[in-house]
């Protein structure tokens, strides 16, 4: 594994996850682009891309890279780094859910609606998360330019 | 002191130039990555307690030698 192997794996799996779930957000919220996904299965990509990038990255780890490698890739700066990111990240979700709730039309408040808010959460969650799988990418291929 | 942390003064640069050593050098010794050194060289970063006697015994001082508060 190197910083730019790093890179890769997690930007692609964040832009991945940042167009699927930005669609699905403009989607819930009523927007309309003039196409649509046509085979929902599709919807499973970024989830398995996730799941495959985390596999090696952790298999890489424990088997394939030396603890030279492990140290640097993995040292408490790039940790901090990560902590950085998350607290971001519920910040953003915490804004995020405070407007998807004022935007919800509680006069007519129903089951369905109460549904269709819990997937614009999800959606908001997901785009945030891929955002910061992104952010955090650019950190890497930062440092493999830098060599 | 160089650019130093807000909370913590670091002589890091001179120190590891007088060793004759690069930051890559230090960061492998150190069992850290490069932009780690970088970054507490420019205090950006204040190290952990074991990154900076880790530091300090690569570079043969005391911890006081490279960190000192403000």
């Amino acid at each position: 594994m190197t910083y730019f192997k790093r890179f890769l794996v997690i930007f692609i799996s964040g832009t991945v996850q940042v167009f699927f779930a930005a669609y699905l957000m403009l989607e819930l919220l009523g927007f309309s682009f003039g196409w649509h996904l046509s085979n929902h299965n599709i919807m499973f990509v970024p989830g398995v891309l996730v799941f495959l990038g985390a596999a090696y990255l952790t298999l890489s780890y424990y088997f394939l890279d030396t603890n030279k490698i492990n140290n640097a890739l993995y040292d408490e700066f790039t940790a901090l780094r990560a902590y950085k990111l998350g607290s971001i990240g519920y910040g953003l979700n915490g804004m995020g859910i405070f407007i998807l709730f004022s935007i919800q039309d509680w006069s007519n408040w129903s089951f369905q609606m109460a549904n269709s808010m819990i997937y614009q959460i999800a959606a908001f969650a997901w785009l945030v998360f891929g955002v910061l799988l992104v952010s955090f990418s650019i950190g890497d291929y930062q440092e493999s330019k830098s060599g | 002191m160089g650019r130093s942390h807000e909370k913590l003064l670091n002589n890091l640069e001179e120190l590891r130039k007088s060793a004759g050593l690069t930051q890559q050098e230090l960061s492998e010794s150190a069992e850290v990555s490069r932009k780690s050194i970088n970054a507490i060289e420019n205090g950006i970063y204040v190290p952990s307690t074991v990154l900076a006697l880790k530091i300090s015994r690569t570079l043969d001082c005391k911890v006081e030698d490279i960190f000192k508060l403000p």
